[in-house]
C-alpha cells in the first residue's frame, strides 16, 4: 500500500524522475490569429530561435478558447498548455480577451486544485510586433515544463502502444 | 421545522380551480420511507398528494428543461437556491415568464440523510426566493459569504494529496452522466463531452474520460452554479461534485467583484461581463 502511494507520488510530483532518456515535452500553443499567430510568424520570419516542443493552434481569438480544449489537450497527448492573445486594449474584436482573461484564471485555479501543477497551463500576452517575446515565452514555457516532467496523471493510455 | 404543505395544497388547488395552470411541480411522499420526490400534478384530485417541509431538497427547475413541461402553464415551488437557477434560466432564455406561476418559498434549511441540516443550507447565501408570484415564510434576507470548509481544507494540502483524492474521485465516476442530467442549467441539446461516452472509444470509463467529462461539465458551469447540489443528490457514486464548484465560485467570488450566480434578473454570470481591473498577474 505504501509503495503504491509512494509510486503516485513520483508519478505526480516528480515525473522527471520516472521519464524516459531523451524525453521531450509536448506542449500545445493556443494562439489568436490577429496578434499571437502574427507574433509567431515575425518569429520565424526573422529566424529567433526558439524550442520546437510547440504545436501550434490557431484560433480567432482568444476568447474562443473554450476550458474544454486545454482539458482535452492535457487529457490526450501535450504535457503542458500555452494559450496566448492580444494585450488587453488591442483586442481585434475589441473586448474578446477581457472575457478570455476571466476564464483563464479560473480554468487554472481548478486544475491546480486537482493535482495539475500551474506551470502546466500558461497564458501571455503578445502582440504581432513581439516576435523576441514570443520566442522568449515559448522558452520559458519549455523549460518549466521539461523540469515537471511528464505529465502522468489523468492521460488517457495510447491505444495504439 | 417548515412545513408548508397546507398552504400550497390550497395554492395548487386554487390554481386549477382557475384553469391557470397545466401542470403543478412540488413534492410528494415515497410512500415506502420519509424521503421525498418531485411529483407533476395535472389533475386537481391529484393535488392533495403535495407536500412540504424540511425533506424536500430536490430542486426542481430542472423540469422545466424537459419535453413533458414545454408549452405548457405551470406552477412550481422554489426554494432560495432554486429560485436563483430559475432566474439565470429566464435570464438564458430557456423558458417564458408567462407561463410560470412561481410560489417562493423562505427556506430555513433542509436536512440531509443523516438528519442534520444539509452543508449548503449551512454555507446558504440566499434562503428566500429572489424570484416568485407568492412568498411563503418569512423573509431573512441575504447572509454572509461563506467559505467551503471542504475547499479550505483541500487548499491547505499539497499538490500530491490533492491529486490522489483527485485521481479516486475521477476512477470512481461511471459516467452516467446523472449530474448533467439532474442540474437545471445544463440543457444543451448536444453536449461537447458526449464524444467521449460510448463506450466503443477507450476515454470513456476511465479517469482519464471522467476528468475530462467532469472538469469541462464544472468548468461550463463557473460563474452559474447557484449550489443546489441535485448533481450529488443524483450521483450513484457519492463523489463529491461540489468541491469543483465551490472552488470555482470562490475563485470568482475573491476575484470578480464579489459575483454571485443568479441573484438579480439579467445577470448571465460571471464569464458572460468583465472588467478592466481584472487580475492578471498570472498572465506573461
Amino acid at each position: 500500500m505504501e509503495a503504491e502511494v509512494n509510486d503516485q507520488i513520483v508519478s505526480i510530483e516528480k515525473p522527471h524522475l520516472i521519464a524516459p532518456a531523451g524525453w521531450q515535452p509536448l506542449i500545445v500553443g493556443i494562439l489568436c490569429n490577429w496578434c499571437s499567430y502574427a507574433g509567431s510568424d515575425l518569429t520565424g520570419t526573422s529566424r529567433t530561435q526558439y524550442p520546437p516542443n510547440i504545436r501550434i493552434i490557431r484560433v480567432p481569438c482568444s476568447s474562443r478558447v473554450d476550458p474544454w480544449f486545454i482539458i482535452k489537450a492535457l487529457q490526450t497527448t501535450a504535457d503542458g498548455v500555452l494559450v496566448s492573445g492580444c494585450h488587453p486594449g488591442d483586442c481585434h474584436y475589441i473586448t474578446g480577451n477581457y472575457y478570455a482573461r476571466r476564464r483563464f484564471l479560473v480554468t487554472k485555479k481548478l486544475l491546480n486544485f486537482v493535482g495539475i501543477h500551474e506551470d502546466r497551463v500558461q497564458f501571455s500576452w503578445v502582440s504581432a510586433a513581439e516576435g523576441t517575446k514570443f520566442a522568449q515565452v515559448v522558452a520559458k514555457v519549455t523549460g518549466d515544463i521539461k523540469k515537471l516532467g511528464p505529465l502522468h496523471l489523468y492521460k488517457k493510455e495510447n491505444r495504439n502502444k | 421545522m417548515m412545513d408548508y404543505t397546507n398552504q400550497i395544497q390550497d395554492i395548487a388547488g386554487k390554481l386549477f380551480s382557475e384553469g391557470k395552470i397545466d401542470v403543478f411541480i412540488g413534492y410528494r411522499n415515497t410512500g415506502f420511507d420519509t424521503n421525498q420526490v418531485p411529483a407533476l400534478i395535472t389533475h386537481y384530485k391529484d393535488v392533495d398528494q403535495l407536500v412540504f417541509n424540511e425533506k424536500s431538497d430536490f430542486n426542481l427547475t430542472n423540469y422545466l428543461k424537459y419535453e413533458h413541461t414545454r408549452n405548457k402553464r405551470i406552477g412550481l415551488v422554489v426554494k432560495g437556491c432554486d429560485s436563483r437557477a430559475l432566474n439565470l434560466m429566464l435570464t438564458e432564455n430557456q423558458i417564458n415568464r408567462d407561463r410560470l406561476y412561481i410560489v417562493g418559498i423562505a427556506c430555513e434549511g433542509v436536512v440531509n440523510e443523516l438528519g442534520g441540516k444539509a452543508q449548503n443550507c449551512l454555507e446558504c447565501i440566499m434562503p428566500d426566493a429572489v424570484v416568485f408570484d407568492e412568498l411563503l415564510g418569512n423573509p431573512t434576507g441575504k447572509r454572509e459569504y461563506k467559505i467551503n470548509t471542504d475547499v479550505s481544507e483541500l487548499t491547505g494540502k499539497s499538490l500530491i494529496e490533492r491529486g490522489i483524492l483527485f485521481e479516486e474521485v475521477f476512477e470512481n465516476c461511471i459516467r452516467c452522466n446523472a449530474c448533467r442530467h439532474s442540474c437545471p442549467l445544463c440543457y444543451c441539446a448536444k453536449c461537447c463531452i458526449d464524444q467521449e461516452t460510448s463506450t466503443l472509444y477507450h476515454g470513456a470509463n476511465t479517469t482519464s474520460g471522467a476528468f475530462h467529462a467532469l472538469m469541462t461539465w464544472s468548468l461550463h458551469l463557473a460563474g452559474r452554479c447557484v449550489d443546489c447540489r441535485n448533481c450529488e443528490k443524483a450521483c450513484p457514486s457519492h463523489l463529491p461534485l461540489h468541491l469543483l464548484h465551490k472552488q470555482n465560485e470562490q475563485v470568482i467570488y475573491e476575484n470578480f467583484q464579489q459575483h454571485l450566480a443568479g441573484m438579480i434578473r439579467d445577470d448571465r454570470g460571471a464569464f458572460y461581463k468583465y472588467s478592466l481591473s481584472d487580475p492578471d498577474d498570472f498572465i506573461m
